[in-house]
């Protein structure tokens, strides 16, 4: 009797872990299982298909294919190449918004960010617009200076260029603090030992950096590396075949060539989570160092004759990453021109907002703005919910389950997007649910792959509240949940509605994971972009690309807006 | 009401903060539990409140079983009826003053006019009547303190639970609120149970001490037994007995300092054998410095290292033939101040020189018989 009683509130106490980690395994878990059994078979999961069909190697074997071996090669590359550009610029613009004399360094802090809210496949659509070889705005402005340059985007120099821009922002956030939050004490006690600024640099300044720096080279690399839309946009034209490319080509063709994409998936999942795991190693170890940073601020380097050079490579950024792109943008979309020889051309006719309001008066766009809005929304409230409950069991209940939900809730972090799509495809189609050809489908998978921002953004904001805070309400008598709304939910209120401004931006952005997920009637606006330029409708392409960066910045102004509040909030409470 | 902990362990994977502790608390007693930070005190304290789980024992509040390990009772914290103070206040910062209060009988459905009524007394109780609708955020940390402590009372509960409430204000206003503390406690006859780190905090508060040691209790006593006749030589040192020295026995009552050819004469009774190695324990204003050499036992010629003025007294590290450093406290009045290098006498009384065990094993403690006389010193 007594031990029933014991396993009863044991099991009430698990419970809760339990359910979320059984949604979990839905999520994340059962997906990369499928793929990693697909990987291993001759049969795919399909719904009323029970084989698991036999065990083989022979998937992998499409690696040592000449396609299969060059893709790999060309994304180890172009990920390299990326990752390079992206910390060559990112560490720049940080180290001068965070440590020179530079003029409008507070303006350089947001150049260095703003590209973030550019999503890749407008950038990489934009950038073709720019730079395609015959008709891009910047060769045929060559062309009329009489200039014999050309600049080919479709090209390897074209995709390191454009991934290494759009992720320069990363690389930027990672090292600004690490710049910024250098302990000046360090330095001080260096330049009392007679250590000269350039020195100090060197010696102290950089090595402390290090860990900030490797660890978002590896996150640029890897990010580029799983990067769809890029990849395609601009490596399609040139036959530039990549690994996420060459797995949607392997499930696009007919027959479809499952297992083999499964092998190239594990593939490039394994390379990945090698990648990240790098990675929190040596961001791990950069928390260890910077911890004892006070955050006072360090003596600016004085740049003298640079200090413009340094503001005009930050504004050549700008120009190069937002500004240049827009303008194509509204270029393509609102000329009166539609043949553009002479960059005069664009002007000649004037501008018209016709075919602007045509593309976005067509049904297409209309339903695909719909769902794009439907599955953000839906996405980020229920993902702001799973991650809250996983928070709660990890750090406010003794249940054994906590870290595994974590541990979990982070994991999408090494998996690829389309990986983890494809994974949800076929474990969905498998599962006696009738979700595919649903906004739900397309909903679970964003909840999916925005995970790890959830978990991250909403167990910070609840590691910030004391925990006392909810004990004393229960011990005035308040059952659990009750304490929980009364107390927590209002008290971390600006820490939930900006995770879910953030998940609804990354929901909005969201490409790769719903790339086999959508059917007509469901397309997403990154989807809808996406076709309608490889249909060649460039014009509306443009056009939705613009309304789309347009909601994406309100939601980002939004979060920078709830975030000073929240500064404020808690300045008041100290 | 009274609290009777039985055999109470409590382990945090590896690591075991509270030893098998026994502690009968009697109704209307207020008991503080004392001791170094993770000595097991706030631990002990939450598994009264129920917001930690116990690995094994029983936990009884009157004549309910809040908690039995082994029958797999666990009442949670709501049904209780325990009133708790945090150390960092826990007033919800979103809420007003009133709302704060006004909690736990909004969940209990009280009619408005009571729940009114109610609040409104016992802010006047703690002093805070004029402050029943400013939001809580805006308040200093004694105001908080305060709403804390009214948002505890209100409820009526059985007990009244406070970790180190006093801790994060200033020094006056800490010694304004435990006097405060120490009449309402008094005044509506409330089981206490205190947790400090802070010595002069519990002999104020404290019907009874239980001295606490990694997850022990190693004395439990009013506070002036335990002032004057502490159970071992550790918890003499955390009592701040300056001079706790190393002794063996030579017969007659004096005793060899270890390791300094010196001795100590001294009219205490040798604790039984059994105990582990015997301290001789001398308070710091127990020693005195003189110019003239007196007469006497315990006479030692002693240079001045360090003298450090404090106001009302002044102290003194010396050091005896470079063998031996004492630490002195004497009163700057209407005596001579000395400087270092200074040659002086120092005299010990040999009724001031206590000999104790070095440690002592773990008591268990009955409850007092009558609160404000509880029974004298357990040795067990």
């Amino acid at each position: 009797m007594t031990t029933v009683r014991l396993m009863w509130t044991r099991a009430r106490r698990e419970l809760p872990g339990s359910v979320l980690a059984v949604v979990l395994v839905f999520l994340v878990v059962l997906p990369v299982a499928f793929i990693v059994v697909a990987a291993l078979s001759t049969e795919v999961p399909r719904p009323g298909n029970a084989r698991i069909g036999t065990f083989t190697f022979d998937n992998f074997r499409i690696l040592a294919t000449s396609s299969g071996a060059r893709s790999l090669v060309n994304s180890a590359v172009i990920g390299a190449g990326a990752a390079l550009v992206s910390l060559v610029v990112g560490a720049s613009l940080a180290f001068i918004a965070a440590r020179t004399d530079a003029p409008w360094r507070r303006f350089i802090f947001i150049v260095g960010m703003a590209p973030m809210f550019l999503p890749s496949i407008v950038g990489s659509l934009a950038w073709s617009l720019l730079a395609s070889p015959n008709t891009g705005y910047i060769n045929i402005a060559l062309r009329d200076l009489g200039l014999p340059i050309t600049f080919d985007i479709y090209s390897y120099g074209g995709l390191i260029f454009v991934l290494g821009l759009y992720y320069a922002p990363y690389t930027f956030m990672l090292t600004y603090s690490s710049f910024s939050m250098v302990n000046s004490d360090l330095e001080e006690v260096a330049a009392v030992h007679g250590a000269g600024l350039g020195h100090l640099l060197r010696t102290v300044t950089l090595p402390l950096a290090v860990p900030a720096l490797a660890g978002a080279a590896i996150l640029s690399f890897t990010l580029a590396m799983e990067n769809f839309p890029v990849n395609a946009i601009l490596g399609n034209p040139a036959n530039i075949d990549t690994l996420p490319t060459y797995i949607y080509r392997l499930m696009a063709s007919s027959p479809v060539q499952a297992n083999a994409a499964a092998g190239i998936a594990v593939a490039l999942t394994a390379t990945v989570i090698v990648a990240t795991y790098a990675q929190q190693r040596v961001v791990n170890r950069k928390r260890f160092t910077t911890l004892t940073g006070k955050g006072n601020r360090p003596r600016p380097v004085p740049l003298r004759w640079g200090r413009w050079l340094a503001t005009g490579f930050a504004m050549l950024y700008f120009l190069v990453s937002v500004v240049l792109p827009i303008l194509a943008l509204v270029a393509t979309s609102t000329s009166g021109s539609v043949y553009i020889s002479r960059i005069a051309d664009v002007f000649s006719r004037g501008f018209t907002l016709e075919r602007f309001s045509a593309a976005v008066s067509q049904a297409d766009f209309r339903t695909s703005m719909v769902n794009s809005i439907l599955v953000a929304v839906l996405a980020a409230v229920i993902g702001t919910a799973i991650a809250f409950s996983s928070s709660y069991v990890r750090y406010r209940t003794t249940s054994r389950l906590g870290q595994l939900l974590e541990q979990v809730s982070m994991s999408p972090l090494a998996i690829p997007q389309v990986v983890l799509g494809i994974g949800i495809l076929w474990a969905w189609l498998t599962l006696p649910f009738p979700v595919y050809g649903t906004i739900a489908i397309l909903v679970i998978a964003t909840v999916a792959v925005t995970m790890p921002q959830a978990y991250r953004s909403v167990s910070a904001s609840m590691l910030q509240l004391d925990a006392d805070l909810e004990s004393s309400a229960v011990i005035l008598g308040a059952r659990r949940f009750r304490a929980i709304r009364n107390i927590t939910v209002p008290l971390m209120r600006t820490g939930i509605v900006s995770t879910l401004l953030l998940l609804l931006m990354l929901g909005m952005r969201e490409m790769s994971a719903v790339l086999f997920l959508y059917t007509s009637d469901t397309r997403v606006l990154s989807i809808l972009v996406f076709h309608s330029f490889e249909n060649g409708s460039i014009t509306f392409s443009a056009a939705i690309s613009l309304v789309f960066v347009a909601i994406i910045a309100v939601i980002a102004i939004a979060t920078q807006l709830v975030g000073i509040r929240e500064r404020r909030f808690t300045d008041a409470r100290v | 009401m009274r609290i009777k902990i039985e055999g109470l362990r409590l382990k945090y994977g590896g690591f075991t903060a509270i030893h098998d502790l026994d502690l009968e608390i009697g109704d209307g007693e207020s008991v503080v539990l004392l001791g170094k930070s993770g000595c097991g005190k706030t631990s002990t304290m939450r598994c009264i409140a129920g917001l930690e789980e116990p690995t094994a024992g029983r936990i009884t509040i009157g004549d309910t079983v809040v908690f039995d390990a082994r029958a797999g009772i666990n009442v949670p914290p709501n049904k209780r009826n325990v009133g708790m103070v945090f150390q960092s206040y826990a007033v919800w910062p979103h809420m007003t003053v009133f709302e704060n209060v006004a909690y736990s009988l909004r969940l209990r459905k009280v009619p408005k006019a009571e729940m009114r009524q109610r609040v409104m007394e016992v802010l006047e109780l703690v002093g805070l009547e004029s402050f029943a609708d400013r939001g809580a955020s805006l308040l200093s940390g004694g105001q908080m303190q305060r709403v804390a402590l009214a948002r505890s009372l209100v409820m009526r509960p059985s007990v009244l639970l406070l970790d180190e409430p006093l801790s994060n204000l200033d020094a006056r206003l800490r010694d304004r609120l435990r006097v405060e503390l120490r009449e309402i406690q008094l005044r509506l006859g409330l089981t206490t149970v205190y947790v400090t780190h802070d010595q002069m905090e519990a002999f104020a508060l404290a019907d009874r001490i239980a001295l606490m040691q990694d997850g022990r209790i190693v004395q439990v006593d009013k506070p002036d037994a335990l002032y004057n006749l502490p159970a071992s030589a550790a918890v003499a040192h955390f009592l701040g007995v300056g001079n706790v020295l190393d002794v063996t026995d030579l017969g007659a009552g004096a005793w060899s300092l270890n390791g300094t050819g010196l001795s100590i004469t001294s009219t205490a009774v040798a604790p039984p054998a059994g105990h582990g190695k015997i301290k001789a324990c001398v308070r710091s204003e127990d020693v005195r410095l003189s110019v003239e050499k007196p007469a006497g036992p315990n006479v030692y010629p002693a240079t001045v290292l360090v003298s450090g003025f404090q106001g009302a007294s002044t102290r003194y590290a010396v050091s005896i033939d470079g063998k031996l450093q004492l630490d002195v406290l004497s009163s700057t009045r209407g005596g001579p101040r000395f400087a270092a290098g200074e040659q002086v006498w120092a005299s010990i009384d040999p009724a001031c020189v206590q000999l104790l065990p070095e440690t002592v094993d773990p008591v268990g403690s009955q409850p007092a018989a009558d609160p404000v006389a509880p029974r004298e010193r357990v040795y067990s």
